[in-house]
């Protein structure tokens, strides 16, 4: 990933992380959720640092293996730091039928950066989706929470503009 | 001054088509009174404001927000009966669509909501199964099993707990009726989950929502804490609770065992079957697993009767088929229409043909695992025997119509670079078999693929589809195959010579 490095990332103090953990332990008897913990680490940090794996596991009576299984099986979830501004650009059929091809042409060309890499800002990373259920008004782009329809690829450029 | 009541839908398409806009350039005019709906799914339509007439609905299409002393005039509003998209359907599971406030438990009553629920209450388990078996409803996530096989399983299996799960993981790109619902109708689903509980005597639900349906999931969260609220999570004296859990990304996940495992925290892999969920499932238990749509099916099954669904559609598939249309059409949007029409009358009808400048190349239905179809295939009935005998599928009702510019070759590639990315890794044929297909679609690109090569394709195609644990490795080869045999000198003239 382009200068993953250069900027700050996203992390969760320790003592939130215990915090985390000790909410996400499973009640007695009941039997222990990966996923669910690993959704909620990844909601406050945009992405899950390996570093936490071996808490994880001791929190939830499982093995590292587990959770790292769990944690690199998920397209969804990123263990690269993530950047400030995601842009899901929709690969799916109906996107495709309707030339996404020339969205993402347009969004690589005016970032400089390909799909699943983040620009040396940090600023947008740009992942492939498919399908957000937005077919009938494709093709589809989501930034961050706003998803925009009928999207043209002379659209990129004022849709970037708004994000810092 | 008397307001005036608009109504906008805040469907996630909506918004995206401008209808978020709408509402933010109109939120401060205190003329308007803005209801926030569910939407009708004529997507091309949109953004759309409704406002009410001695005539019914009146809508304006394309809104945008210099167009609202136009409306707050009343000029140039079209009855909603007279849109041909809209009228010439037969809506009953969508039949509120457009016109409710989606979260308002008295608004989903005061349209019928609930009639369901209280039918089955007064039955007992095995008379509500009997409805079910009465109505002929199959499964309508792309399996299409009976659904009472499924429910009297799990009902005759005694165990400590048993569970309801709805699969929201509405993966196949092209659909979205789900989504629709639960953002739309989310009543419906909770509705049609609570009669299933009862019938089979189960603790409590879930749903399993994909994560890109963010929206969805936030209504359906509001929607279990409003119908709590009024007390319908319960029956038989007992509590029924219903919990939303959300997906992570994985194509393979909306498979019911990998949906099963993904609930429980794990890796999404598919189980080997038998056990069938509703013997085994969540946790071991007795489970049963079905999509959005058939859940939100169920409420009016159980209120006007097994036969009453039974007498619509055709001799295999009773009921309506909800059929999703995208892709280079003119109309996308959502179609609900007794199984029956051909594929061609839905395309035409509905779809009103091409976009401009389009010429139709190739029809896909039922996703990414979905059979291609040329204008000469267009008159197969849509309904699950046509479509199994034509080795097709009608999974999950989408449509995307491809236009004459694509590419089969890199659309086949495409679908099958899928498979290769979304394959769980449980067995051989559908994670090796899909890289090797993709690796020999993209030696035909390159120009350095022969003959044996392509029979190398079909022969590795034809042990996926008979060797896969899962319909996701098995139903991989379709559109490839349908692509190499539909269009041959696409990939022909791509070889060496
Ligand atoms: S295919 Fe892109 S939104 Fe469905």
């Amino acid at each position: 990933m382009l200068g993953s490095m250069r900027y700050a990332v996203k992390t969760l103090p320790p003592n939130d992380l215990v915090d985390l953990l000790t909410r996400a332990r499973p009640a007695e008897g009941a039997p222990p959720n990966i996923l669910r913990v690993l959704h909620a680490i990844h909601d406050v940090c945009g992405s899950i640092d390996p570093g936490f794996i071996p808490a994880i596991a001791q929190s939830q009576g499982v093995t590292d293996a587990d959770v790292a299984g769990v944690l690199s099986y998920y397209p969804s979830l990123n263990t690269q730091p993530a950047g400030r501004h995601r842009i899901q650009v929709c690969l799916g059929e109906s996107c495709l039928a309707n030339r996404c091809d020339l969205v993402v042409a347009a969004i690589r060309s005016q970032l400089g950066i390909d799909l699943d890499q983040t620009t040396s800002d940090g600023r947008f990373m740009l992942e492939p989706v498919s399908c957000v259920g937005n077919c009938a008004v494709s093709p589809s782009v989501r930034i961050d929470g706003e998803l925009h329809g009928r999207v043209r690829p002379s659209d990129i450029a004022g849709f970037l503009d708004r994000y810092r | 001054m008397s307001r005036v009541r608009l109504y906008l839908s805040n469907d996630t398409s909506s918004c995206a088509a401008g209808a978020e806009r709408l509402a933010e350039a109109w939120r401060q005019r205190s003329e308007v009174e803005l209801i926030r709906t569910s939407s009708r799914g004529a997507f091309f339509l949109e953004p759309m404001v409704e406002r009410d007439s001695p005539d019914g609905r009146l809508a304006w299409c394309h809104v945008t927000a210099d167009d609202l002393p136009k409306i707050l005039a009343g000029d140039g509003g079209l009855p909603i009966s007279t849109i041909p998209f809209l009228s010439k359907q037969t809506r009953h599971t969508f039949a509120t669509f457009g016109v409710t406030e989606p979260l308002s438990p008295e608004a989903y009553q005061a349209h019928g909501g609930l009639a369901g629920l209280r039918t089955a209450q007064q039955l007992s388990s095995s008379a509500i199964i009997r409805e079910i078996k009465t109505s002929r409803l199959r499964g309508r996530g792309g399996a299409a099993f009976p659904v009472w096989k499924k429910w009297d399983v799990a009902a005759t299996t005694t165990a400590d707990r048993k569970y309801v799960v709805a699969n929201a993981d509405e993966g196949d790109a092209g659909t979205y009726c789900d989504r629709m619902i639960m953002e739309g109708d989310p009543f419906r689903l909770i509705e049609g989950m609570l009669i299933c509980g009862r019938a089979i005597g189960a603790q409590a639900g879930y749903v399993y929502c994909r994560q890109e349906y963010p929206k969805a999931t936030a209504c359906l969260h509001d929607a279990i804490r409003a119908a709590d609220a009024a007390g319908w999570l319960e029956f038989d004296g007992r509590r029924f609770s219903i919990e939303v859990v959300s997906g992570a990304g994985s194509y393979v996940c909306g498979e019911e065992t990998a949906l099963l495992e993904s609930l429980e925290g794990r890796r999404g892999v598919v189980r080997a079957r038998p056990p069938h969920p509703a013997q085994s499932g969540l946790y071991g238990q007795p489970t049963i697993v079905s999509n959005v749509l058939t859940f939100a099916t169920i409420p009016n099954i159980l209120a006007r009767g097994g036969s009453w669904h039974a007498s619509m559609g055709t001799e295999g598939s009773r009921g309506t088929a909800v059929l999703q249309l995208g892709g280079r059409v003119k109309q996308p949007g959502l179609i609900e229409v007794p199984f029956g029409l051909t594929l061609r009358e839905v395309l035409d009808q509905f779809g009103q043909g091409m976009a401009d400048g389009a010429r139709l190349k190739a029809v896909q239905v039922g996703g990414p695992l979905g059979s291609l179809f040329t204008d000469a295939q267009l008159d197969i009935p849509i309904c699950f025997d046509a479509f199994a005998q034509a080795d097709a599928i009608l999974g999950h009702g989408g449509i995307v119509v491809f236009d004459h510019e694509t590419d089969m070759l890199e659309l086949s590639r495409h679908l099958m670079a899928f498979v290769a990315d979304e394959s769980c890794g449980k067995c051989v044929p559908c994670r090796i078999g899909s890289v090797r297909a993709r690796e020999i679609l993209e030696t035909v690109q390159a120009g350095q693929a022969t003959e044996a090569d392509l029979s190398l394709l079909a022969e590795l195609g034809d042990t996926m589809k008979l060797t896969s644990l899962c319909g996701l490795g098995g139903r991989a080869p379709y559109p490839v195959l349908s692509a190499l045999e539909r269009f041959p000198v696409e990939f022909r003239s791509r070889l060496r010579s």
